[in-house]
């Protein structure tokens, strides 16, 4: 198997708050991984160094084999100027959708191609018809972001981060901000993606997503990995106390199989 | 109360109320064409400049927030030509003076307008790969131009009528040109009633166009999360 991505040892603090206390995860092309954990255990953190929208304190990030940043005094330094590049090449899907308000909705999805990889007209436009129908949502193509449900501007925001075409995709609990009939759409534009192999990171709350698309589920709590393995290990069969309290949270109120015919 | 009106002597001399207003125009045209870019500049250097340009450019315009228009305007004109020896004439002054003054209000209102823009379209905009340039350029300052606009006309409006304190360095603006014709026709109320009158045409004719512009411009996308 080849490895996009590793991550080597990872501390990430804020101030005097360390919310990173050593990670380290080898990711295979292809593989979708979603990490869980309680609010505070530093998933979003994990994702956003992933990608250097935050900074590590220290720890490596491998990309392809090659370290991003130069190494002085056994200290990793970044150039910005690296940093960008290095999230051209890595896609980032929000929350909070953040689309551009004042741009259609193929305009956001052309904004990266344009503007950071600095595409012709014509490959912005192909690109941009072909994520927008990937993400079922070409015939709102001319449509603003206020004019769309929120489970239609996070697919535009997943068609927006497809269009640089990424190694690797990070979804920051994409479907938290949706009402609940909302989130379907999203999950089942991830778990396509997923099918088609791209490479994902995922943080989410959706157990039973995670049960059905991840080759591997993470347990994160306190800036550490307490467990990790495939869904049945982690999610069926957990063997971390922290794990399993997690779980009994979740699994407080039990839904029936619904008879839905 | 038996005031006769006589609108004759305006009426004879409303070219010259009309030169008046057209010089209060070219001040006003001036000091927004060159006092809006500067405003900008100074808010991107107080926004994302180190602290060595920061301080000074903060305390630059807070100078000019908070000292009267019309000191300014005599420094220009009479200290300053004595400092380095530049010819300064009353055109000159009033450019210089209502550029600098409104710069220091327009960088203001393009500092509120950039720091309300929520983070996630920073966020958005560094995970595409775009750097802070392009951000601004592309994301924020279209969105935060938008909501500007009604502080923006605000200033444009007051600086239009800060500009008749140039009348005391003898620039021939609209209310200069009405105190020489009061003064010289006894007719002081129907000159300066005409004149505000001109005023008003003039800033309420922009104020309707800017928020025609405004309504145009904020139509399909306010307020896009949720």
């Amino acid at each position: 198997m080849e490895e996009v991505l590793r991550i080597e040892d990872l501390h990430k603090s804020f101030a005097d708050l360390a919310v990173l206390k050593g990670i380290d995860l080898a990711v295979n092309r292809g593989e979708t991984i979603v990490i869980l954990g309680a609010s505070g255990s530093g998933k979003s953190t994990l994702l956003r160094c992933v990608n250097f929208m935050e900074i590590p304190s220290s720890g490596r990030i491998v990309m392809n084999g090659r370290a991003v940043g130069r190494a002085v005094d056994g200290k990793q330094t970044y150039s910005e100027k690296e940093l960008t590049r290095l999230r051209a090449r890595v896609g980032m899907v929000f929350q909070h959708f953040n689309l551009f308000p004042h741009m259609t909705a193929r305009e956001n999805v052309m904004e990266g191609p344009r503007t950071v990889l600095k595409l012709d007209p014509a490959e912005c436009a192909r690109r941009a018809d072909t994520y927008l129908d990937k993400v079922g949502l070409a015939w709102k193509a001319d449509a603003h972001p206020s004019e769309l449900s929120g489970g239609q501007q996070q697919r535009i925001a997943i068609a927006r981060a497809l269009a640089m075409e990424p190694e690797v995709m990070l979804f920051d609990e994409a479907t938290s901000a949706l009402d609940p009939e909302l989130v379907g759409e999203v999950l089942g534009t991830m778990k396509e993606l997923a099918d088609e192999g791209m490479t994902m990171l995922i943080v989410t709350h959706e157990l039973g997503f995670a049960y059905t698309v991840a080759d591997r589920v993470l347990f994160l709590s306190e800036g550490r990995i307490l467990e990790q393995g495939t869904p049945a290990e982690v999610l069926t069969y957990p063997t971390q106390e922290g794990t399993k309290n997690f779980l009994r949270g979740h699994g407080s109120f039990r839904l029936p199989e619904p008879q839905l015919d | 109360m038996g005031y006769e009106w006589d609108f004759t002597v305006v009426l004879r001399d409303f070219d010259l109320l009309l030169l008046g207003l057209l010089n209060t125009l070219k001040v006003t045209g001036l000091a927004l064409l060159f006092g809006v870019p500067l405003g900008l500049t100074l808010a991107l250097l107080r926004l994302y400049g180190n602290w060595l340009v920061r301080i000074p450019v903060g305390l630059v315009i807070e100078f000019l927030r908070s000292t009267p228009p019309i000191a300014q305007l005599f420094w220009f004109f009479f200290a300053l030509p004595i400092l380095v020896g530049v010819e300064m004439d009353p055109f000159k002054a009033s450019v210089l003076t209502f550029s600098l003054q409104s710069s220091a209000f327009f960088a203001e209102v393009f500092r509120g307008g950039i720091v309300s823009i929520d983070r996630g379209q920073w966020d958005a905009a560094k995970a595409l790969g775009m750097s802070r340039n392009e951000t601004l350029q592309r994301i924020i300052l279209p969105q935060a131009v938008k909501r500007m606009i009604p502080a923006f006309l605000e200033r444009a409006i007051e600086l239009m009528k800060t500009t008749t304190l140039v009348g005391t360095i003898s620039y021939a603006d609209l209310l200069y040109e009405a105190n020489s014709i009061a003064q010289s026709s006894y007719r002081t109320l129907e000159v300066f009633t005409v004149a505000a009158a001109m005023y008003f045409v003039v800033i309420f004719a922009c104020s309707v166009a800017v928020q025609l512009l405004e309504a145009r411009l904020t139509r399909p996308d306010e307020s896009a999360r949720h």
